[in-house]
């Protein structure tokens, strides 16, 4: 197989596939949406646990030069609905095998699910979150 | 970047040097997955149900974890199953971290609208009657309402408020100051430790009726009740409390044309 590498992103700052990973501060977005510091600390505490690489700057940027000092063609991430995260996985899918992973889910629902409400929702998720 | 630091107030400075354009310092509320296991084991799960709406009740505390996927929804639902066996007793917390899940399915199948009302308002008013701008005096904690000054104070330097006062103070921004709750919702991703997008800014909308059937809002009886009466008793202005109405009365003044 060839090497691989993982990219954390900013909802899940736990342990990761046991591989060399990068963490990027994606400084355009915290300058855009006004982050303050106590939010970065927050992250960085938790990245300070952590095996990682800190990065700042642009991620896709970051990331590729991440990959490319330690040999590897291939990035492995987590499945995010984050449009922004979205994109720059697609952008860095154009130059390395992206695999982008699914997060363990807190219920397991199969088939189309009605979000309109969240009554909906619960109609179908109770019987396996409150399961033992 | 630098992994090593003598103590928190080095780590502060540090990040003020690489982050210079960010306001303010740390938050009392500590990162990191030994932080998150100690909140996690100090939550006392029983007595959730019954005190969570009072801003001095027991609830957990685990949303900048959650967020940030230190702890995950099904780590933590492991968690009180190991524990006490069986969730029966916990319906109720186990139905709010079902909220989070719900709310990120929601994002999730359309991402790109996060920003964008999911329904039109059912307050009577187009959106168009609504400013886009949170007034500086909401944002410094210049209002002169105990209440609301008291919240942003805790919210920029924590990071951190308890569901009912995000409530509070989003039917007080979106509906008695009648300013979009877009402009609400960004304050708060800048400030909340858990800040979510999806979390957030669909709770602002549930406030505003964008996400709901009707608009959410609240009375001083309410406010005082849940808040244990602390912060109305030395409100500058509780003589002109603009709260202090029965729901009726305060549908009227704000929905006129419902
Ligand atoms: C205007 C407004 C904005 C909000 N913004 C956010 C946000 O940016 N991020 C965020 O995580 N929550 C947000 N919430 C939801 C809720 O207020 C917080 O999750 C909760 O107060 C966090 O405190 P806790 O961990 O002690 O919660 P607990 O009551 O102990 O709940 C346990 C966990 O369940 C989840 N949860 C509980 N209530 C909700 C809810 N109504 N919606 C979604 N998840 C919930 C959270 O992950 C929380 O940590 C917002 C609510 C409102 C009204």
């Amino acid at each position: 197989m060839s090497k691989a590498v993982y990219w954390m992103q900013d909802d899940c700052l736990r342990p990761g596939p046991g591989l060399p990973s990068v963490y990027v501060f994606d400084t355009e977005k915290l300058l855009k949406e006004k982050w303050s510091l106590k939010r970065i600390g927050f992250i960085y505490e938790c990245l300070l646990e952590l095996d990682v690489e800190i990065r700042k700057g642009n991620p896709v940027e970051q990331v590729a030069l991440f990959a490319q000092s330690h040999g590897a063609s291939r990035i492995i991430t987590l499945e995010t609905p984050d449009p922004r995260l979205q994109s720059q996985q697609k952008e860095l899918a154009r130059g390395f095998t992206l695999q982008v992973e699914l997060p363990e889910p807190f219920v397991e629902l199969k088939g189309r699910i009605d979000l309109k409400r969240f009554s909906r929702y619960w109609q179908r998720a109770q019987g396996p979150a409150m399961r033992p | 970047m630098r992994v090593q630091f003598a103590s928190r107030n080095d780590l502060e400075a540090y990040l003020r040097t690489m982050f210079p354009d960010a306001e303010g310092g740390l938050s009392p509320l500590r990162g990191g997955n030994a932080a998150a296991n100690r909140v996690l084991e100090a939550f006392d799960a029983g007595k959730y149900a019954a005190t969570r709406n009072f801003l001095n009740g027991t609830v957990s505390r685990l949303s900048a974890y959650l967020r940030h996927g230190v702890l995950t929804l099904a780590g933590v639902r492991r968690h009180l199953l190991h524990k006490h066996r069986n969730l029966d007793r916990f319906l109720k917390f186990v139905q709010e971290l079902a909220w989070r899940d719900y709310w990120q399915r929601v994002y999730a199948a359309e991402p790109d609208s996060i920003w964008h009302s999911a329904e039109s308002l059912k307050t009577g008013r187009p959106e168009s009657h609504y400013a886009a701008q949170l007034p500086a005096d909401i944002q410094n904690a210049n209002t002169g309402l105990a209440c609301m000054d008291a919240f942003v104070t805790e919210l920029k330097t924590t990071g951190y408020l308890h569901n009912h006062a995000r409530m509070w103070f989003a039917a007080y921004v979106v509906h008695f100051c009648r300013i979009r709750w877009q402009a609400g919702a960004a304050f708060f991703l800048s400030h909340l430790l858990d800040g979510d997008p999806a979390s957030n800014n669909l709770s602002w909308q549930w406030v505003a009726s964008t996400f709901s059937s009707k608009p959410y809002i609240f009375n001083k009886e309410n406010l005082e009740h849940y808040s244990s009466g602390t912060l109305c008793a030395n409100c500058p202005s509780r003589k002109q409390c603009p709260f202090d109405a029965t729901y009726e009365d305060l549908s009227e003044r704000l929905f006129p044309h419902v």
